[in-house]
């Protein structure tokens, strides 16, 4: 044994205040994701939308009726809202839920970097909720600037004033779309060792299969209550006609409202207690 | 009083026992974990530092457990084995990020990481990109960010591999004067000789059991007994291999890729030699030395066999 001795242990240290430490991981975590392949993937999806938009711009201002459904013309607001449902609420914003929902706590465990972040005076549960509020703002800060390009490519200028509520109103849903879809990724992926495969089936097959059965299936997907939110009516086409009776029987909005929220928070806690309770054994 | 206490401490992979009854109380000061690659000594650094939790038994770190209570970590730092980063980050960045966990504000975050990585020699390259690091420079910033927060208690697995001689030698004597301040060390390898040259207090550790515990100069004696491989890694071996053939301490020398491979009787004289070469340069640039542990397999035999 060494002669070397140290002073008694002084009483034990808290650790840092929950929300100190969700903080300080948030801060970390943000510069991470902006930065990483990811970031450039998601303005990959988004680009999709925007530039979709601007040759329909183009379109127009050459004299060309851009997107006529049964030989009507479609309106600036109406192509917008196809958009927002089809493009954003059905592909990009579960993609992107699941690409950065997945990887929030499972990233850190295959790049065997976790141990940095659970050896710190933080609670487990407050390094998953400040990455998830690093993905939100991450997520946010990418896609709702290219909603507003694609409303203003769009929709003519002076429909601006009489649409704007809705804008507004569509903002908001993306947004909830990519917390919830973010959450219920995230306990994806503090559940399962590989969580983007689940992810893929969850949003690919389950989403479509249950909301396209009869019965309470569909109550069980994000996709449902999305959709119910959507303050757009759809152009009436055989495609989309089909497309919106998938959906027929929506619930109204305050119910989907509520149930996306519980949703939310119900993955959120079950993330955080994962999260606190379950070991993780990175590779060698 | 012990900084690190285990009662009947195992941790089961399913089938497999990573680690078997284990009670050890480890002492202040500065403690090897020594053991053979596979022998449960990164199994029990993760317990020990809340990484895993025990199947069956109990650990305290400084009087508290650590599993589930974030707080104690506030006291001890941590260096994984793993060669895992932020890779984007400069190390300057990823020391700062982390001391910043602790609940360091900017400034005193910066000034800290800034700190650290003076302390092992890499502030030069505080600004450069974790990606651009040499292997011996990522080693060194793991290091940094376990003793910025300048805990009590530092936890190191494995700290000196892919270190260069110099550097190896730097980082003996920083881990010695942080135990002579008054702090705690417990430090992993499958290496006697590093052990040994930062303390004589070990644990000995094999199939997930501690075989032996105490007093360095013990199994020392019994190592001896056995010659001691040595792979160094450099940029001409043809040069290295013809400096160490006129030394009396080598046995035999083979080429490897890239390597030498040396048999020595006196280890001691033997690292001392390659330190001095390396700072010299005589025999061109070496990169990293690397001891199999086929010599401490052996005594490990010797010393459970009935």
């Amino acid at each position: 044994m060494t002669d070397a001795t140290i002073e008694p242990a002084p009483a034990p240290r808290p650790s840092l205040p929950v929300w100190s430490g969700v903080g300080r991981v948030f801060e970390l975590a943000l510069g991470q994701m902006l930065w990483s392949r990811r970031t450039l993937f998601m303005l990959l999806v988004v680009l999709g939308p925007v530039l979709l938009a601007l040759v329909a711009r183009a379109a127009q201002a050459g004299g060309i009726v851009p997107l006529r459904i049964n030989g009507s013309r479609v309106a600036g607001l109406d192509a917008f809202g196809l958009l927002i449902w089809v493009v954003f609420l059905r592909f990009a914003v579960p993609v992107l839920g699941i690409f950065y929902g997945t990887g929030l706590i499972a990233d850190e465990v295959e790049d065997r970097t976790l141990t940095y972040l659970f050896t710190r005076p933080i609670r487990r549960g407050a390094v998953l909720v400040g990455k998830y509020l690093a993905y939100l703002v991450c997520t946010g800060a990418v896609v709702l600037p290219s909603v507003v390009l694609v409303y203003f490519l769009l929709v003519p200028l002076g429909e601006v004033a009489g649409s704007v509520v809705w804008f507004a109103a569509d903002l908001a849903l993306l947004a909830l779309g990519l917390a919830v879809y973010g959450a219920v990724f995230a306990l994806a992926g503090a559940l399962f060792r590989r969580p983007l495969l689940a992810g893929l089936v969850w949003v690919f097959g389950w989403e479509p299969l249950a909301t396209a059965l009869p019965g309470y299936a569909r109550q069980l997907t994000v996709a449902y209550h999305l959709q119910s939110l959507v303050p757009h009516a759809m152009p009436d086409s055989g495609v989309m006609t089909l497309l919106t009776s998938v959906f027929a029987d929506t619930p109204s909005a305050p119910v989907s409202a509520a149930w996306l929220v519980v949703l939310l928070g119900l993955a959120l806690v079950l993330a955080v207690r994962a999260v606190e309770t379950r070991e993780y054994v990175l590779d060698q | 009083m012990s900084v690190i206490t285990t009662t009947r401490l195992s941790k089961w992979y399913g089938q497999v026992s990573g680690l078997n009854d284990v009670t050890v109380a480890v002492p202040p000061g500065i403690t090897g974990l020594l053991g053979p690659n596979g022998a449960g000594k990164s199994t029990f650094m993760k317990l020990v530092t809340g990484q895993l939790k025990p199947s069956t038994g109990a650990v305290q770190v400084l009087g508290e457990a650590i599993w589930g209570n974030p707080g104690v970590y506030r006291r001890i730092g941590v260096c994984p084995e793993q060669d895992a980063f932020y890779e984007r980050m400069t190390g300057l960045e990823w020391v700062t990020a982390l001391v910043a966990l602790h609940g360091f504000s900017g400034g005193a975050a910066d000034e800290a990481a800034r700190r650290a990585l003076d302390a092992v020699g890499l502030l030069d390259a505080a600004g450069t990109r974790i990606a651009a690091y040499s292997k011996g420079m990522r080693q060194r910033v793991k290091l940094a960010q376990a003793i910025a927060h300048d805990p009590e208690l530092l936890i190191l697995d494995e700290p000196l591999s892919g270190l260069d001689p110099l550097m190896r030698r730097r980082t003996v004597r920083l881990i010695r004067d942080w135990a002579r301040a008054g702090r705690s060390v417990l430090v992993s390898s499958h290496v006697l000789h590093e052990v040994e040259s930062m303390t004589s207090n070990i644990l000995l550790i094999n199939h997930g059991r501690i075989v032996a515990e105490g007093d360095v100069h013990h199994i020392r004696d019994l190592i001896d007994e056995h010659p001691h491989t040595v792979s160094v890694w450099c940029a001409e071996p043809r040069r290295v291999a013809r400096a160490l053939l006129a030394e009396d301490t080598v046995l035999s020398l083979r080429f490897g890729a890239g390597s030498v491979v040396v048999e020595t009787s006196a280890p001691d004289a033997f690292y001392a030699r390659l330190t001095d070469m390396a700072a010299s340069s005589e025999a061109g640039r070496i990169d990293e030395v690397t001891s199999p542990d086929d010599t401490l397999q052996a005594v490990f035999a010797y010393l459970v066999k009935p």
